[in-house]
């Protein structure tokens, strides 16, 4: 029987099947945020979100999640007061490269807050956060595309790859091709 | 009987020393209490504080645990004049155990390595420190009993089990968990160099399940939490100990141990969360808050009979804190290793903790940790600037070619390395601990002349082409010392079964009576104390 110090008639603080559901429901909960964009986000508009998400694409080679994105959005458009304004400066030089990949205009951007926004967007993207520090926005654990570079081979923690046991491998050149993401 | 406010009983702590010490008596027929400072949450709840921690934060374990205000423990985000544990001398003694129901086996890696004979006898062999107040073949059944008990997995290969001195008179009960890759290599390229890496005994369920709990299935994250519970923390004993009767009482902060005219313990005083007092009484009490809040609670509870403190006529509660001081090494190698295939430690090399230089210096034990490195690499890939291509085989080479290799070293047991009460209060008035560290000449000998060489001999030898060095002893979070075990009353706290020598029906359990700590984790031998404990509580109950 567990009671809080301040349950003076000894009722039960919490049954074991009231925990099993309550993490049950806190599980459900966090799935339900991660599948539905809406749930966790303030108002960011469509279009903002869509020339984001083409942004990211140009960025990052990679299949990216819309539902991600809209969260480093959010975060982006209350820390960059010319948000939408370096979405569309950096899109145009893009454009006018015809960049099909980073590698191709990156160069291009100028110096300055505009080089810092796209490496910021691509730090959001790889680690998953807004900063490296404690108070970061988190936008991602699980689909931080830093562990999407080693996901043949390393396990992203607290989500086992493989079975009981059954982790014995051969160690993986590094010339073994990038996984696919 | 139990009631709320009294029991044959009373434990102090719900941690591993604490629970298995309630189901000895539960299962003798005792009535139990048990007083846990903070809360008690689910295991969802854990994992998903974690998940949700930035990435730059998450090798803070208290992300996973905040403190709760009555019940303060160490976190990484407060400013050294705010944080819990004060500290005065010239290194930190920073850990990181947390006050939750279940205690810090929430966390613990599960690494059990038993002491050798020789550990227990550091004075008679080599003229340092303490000897232990009794040897190993006593202490042997009861590390038996913790293999089994906590569910220990280890080698039957003699060859590959540790000790390799003094007997062991049973098997484990599982057999070692498979080596990653990067284990494997490292094992290999130490072996070059004459070193066993030998298969951590560990308290994870290997290859099946045991103890109603599921087998391990390398989530790479013992700690801070294991998500399955495939590794043992005292959590998942809580609700069969519920099911045998035990009363838990949980947000409760013990602040009084309070003698009687006999020097008997009569009861202890705990606040709630609202700051409002309450009194246990018991035939007998047990206090399993480890080596920290167990002497932070004796000195707070001093009366006209102890003056010092409870269960201090020596004047050795909260002397010879003790830890593993700890130096890494960030290896860069050529080659890939992978870590983050498995458990997060595996395997280790013991020998080194071993040998004649006793006399001189400290010896040393070296792991190879099997973290997963993208947290570790991710924030330096990016600031090198890297886009597309460049950048994502950037992040893979750094987390599959470098390496943490921890040289963990023995610390002598010094009166001087001291806990004691803080001006600085809590949220509840009680005062802060304040620690004396130093992790003195013959640990730092070691390093000179020792493991510091050894450690480079093994980067060397693994194909480094960057070795970064810690540059001072980190706490391995260890935790030992404060009420210390000796036969002799008048330089030790409690006697060789942790019972106070002061007062007849207090026991003091755990890693605090530890009179040496070797090099290898702790929490083995402070459950195979508890268990001894135990049986003479057991024993010493028939008879009241």
């Amino acid at each position: 029987m567990t009671r809080q110090s301040n349950d003076p008639n000894g009722k039960l603080m919490m049954s074991r099947r009231g925990m099993l559901l309550s993490g049950a429901t806190l599980l459900a909960g966090s799935m339900a945020a991660s599948l539905c964009p809406g749930m966790a986000l303030a108002a960011v508009d469509a279009g903002a979100q869509s020339r984001f998400m083409q942004l990211s694409n140009l960025l990052i080679d990679h299949r990216l999640n819309p539902d991600v994105g809209a969260r480093i959005a959010e975060t982006a458009t209350g820390q960059y007061t010319n948000f939408a304004g370096m979405l569309d400066a950096i899109i145009a030089i893009a454009e006018k490269k015809q960049a099909k990949t980073v590698e191709e205009f990156f160069g291009d951007i100028p110096e300055g807050e505009l080089k810092d926004f796209a490496h910021w967007v691509i730090f959001a993207w790889y680690s998953g956060c807004s900063s490296e520090k404690r108070d970061a926005k988190v936008f991602t654990y699980e689909e931080a595309l830093t562990f999407k570079t080693t996901s043949d081979v390393v396990t992203i923690p607290s989500y086992g790859i493989s079975g009981p046991n059954l982790w014995t491998r051969p160690n993986v050149p590094l010339s073994a091709p990038m996984p696919r993401f | 009987m139990v009631t709320k406010n009294s029991a044959d009983v009373v434990i102090v702590g719900t941690g591993v020393v604490g629970v298995v010490i309630a189901e000895q008596l539960l299962d003798a027929g005792h009535s139990v209490l048990m007083i846990e400072a903070g809360p008690r949450v689910s295991r969802a709840e854990v994992v998903e504080n974690w998940r949700n921690a930035p990435l730059g934060v998450k090798g803070d374990t208290s992300v996973a645990y905040p403190p709760r205000p009555w019940a303060p423990h160490p976190t990484g985000a407060e400013k050294p004049e705010n944080a819990y544990l004060q500290f005065t001398g010239p290194d930190a003694y920073d850990q990181t155990f947390i006050r939750y129901a279940g205690g810090s086996t929430w966390h613990w890696a599960g690494t059990s390595w038993r002491l050798t004979p020789e550990d227990m006898r550091l004075n008679s062999l080599y003229g340092v420190g303490r000897d232990w107040a009794f040897d190993y073949d006593t202490l042997e059944p009861y590390y038996v009993r913790t293999e089994h008990k906590l569910g220990i997995c280890g080698p039957s290969d003699r060859a590959q089990q540790w000790p390799q001195t003094g007997a062991r008179s049973a098997d484990y009960p599982m057999p070692a968990l498979p080596f990653s890759p990067g284990e494997v290599r490292f094992t290999d390229v130490v072996k070059t160099l004459g070193y066993n890496n030998i298969p951590v005994s560990q308290a994870r369920n290997s290859g099946m399940p045991y103890d109603g709990r599921p087998a391990c299935c390398a989530n790479n994250n013992c700690v801070p939490v294991c998500p399955v519970a495939a590794k043992y923390d005292a959590e998942t004993a809580l609700h069969r100990l519920e099911k045998k009767g035990v009363t838990l009482l949980v947000d409760s902060v013990v602040y009084q141990v309070e003698t009687n005219a006999q020097n008997k313990i009569e009861a202890v005083s705990y606040y709630d969360q609202h700051k409002q007092s309450h009194r246990i009484t018991g035939k007998l009490f047990v206090l399993a808050c480890n080596g920290l809040e167990n002497p932070k609670l004796l000195l707070m509870s001093k009366d006209d009979r102890n003056p010092n403190g409870v269960a201090n006529s020596s004047d050795q509660v909260g002397r010879n804190m003790m830890d593993h001081p700890a130096r890494s090494f960030t290896v860069t190698t050529k080659d890939p290793y992978w870590s983050g295939v498995g458990p997060v430690v595996n395997s280790g090399i013991m020998q080194t903790s071993q040998g004649s230089f006793r006399s001189e210096h400290a010896g040393a034990y070296f792991r190879y940790n099997n973290f997963a490195r993208n947290r570790f690499v991710t924030f330096a890939a990016l600031k090198k600037g890297l886009v597309g291509k460049a950048l994502d085989e950037e992040i893979r080479r750094m987390t599959a070619c470098t390496a943490d290799i921890v040289a963990a070293h023995e610390i002598l047991a010094d009166p001087n390395n001291r806990l004691t009460l803080s001006d600085k209060k809590d949220w509840l008035g009680l005062p802060k601990p304040s620690i004396h560290y130093d992790v003195g000449d013959y640990v730092r000998k070691s390093w000179e002349a020792y493991s510091q060489p050894i450690g480079k001999q093994i980067a060397e030898a693994m194909g480094a082409v960057d070795i970064k060095i810690s540059p001072k002893f980190n706490n391995s979070k260890h935790i030992m010392g404060g009420t210390i075990m000796g036969k002799d009353a008048s330089n030790s706290v409690v006697d060789v079964d942790c019972r106070s020598h002061d007062h007849e029906n207090l026991f003091i359990p755990g890693g605090g009576a530890m009179a040496a700590g070797a090099c290898g984790n702790s929490t083995i031998t402070m459950v195979a104390l508890a268990l001894k404990a135990g049986d003479a509580i057991v024993d010493q109950m028939r008879g009241a």
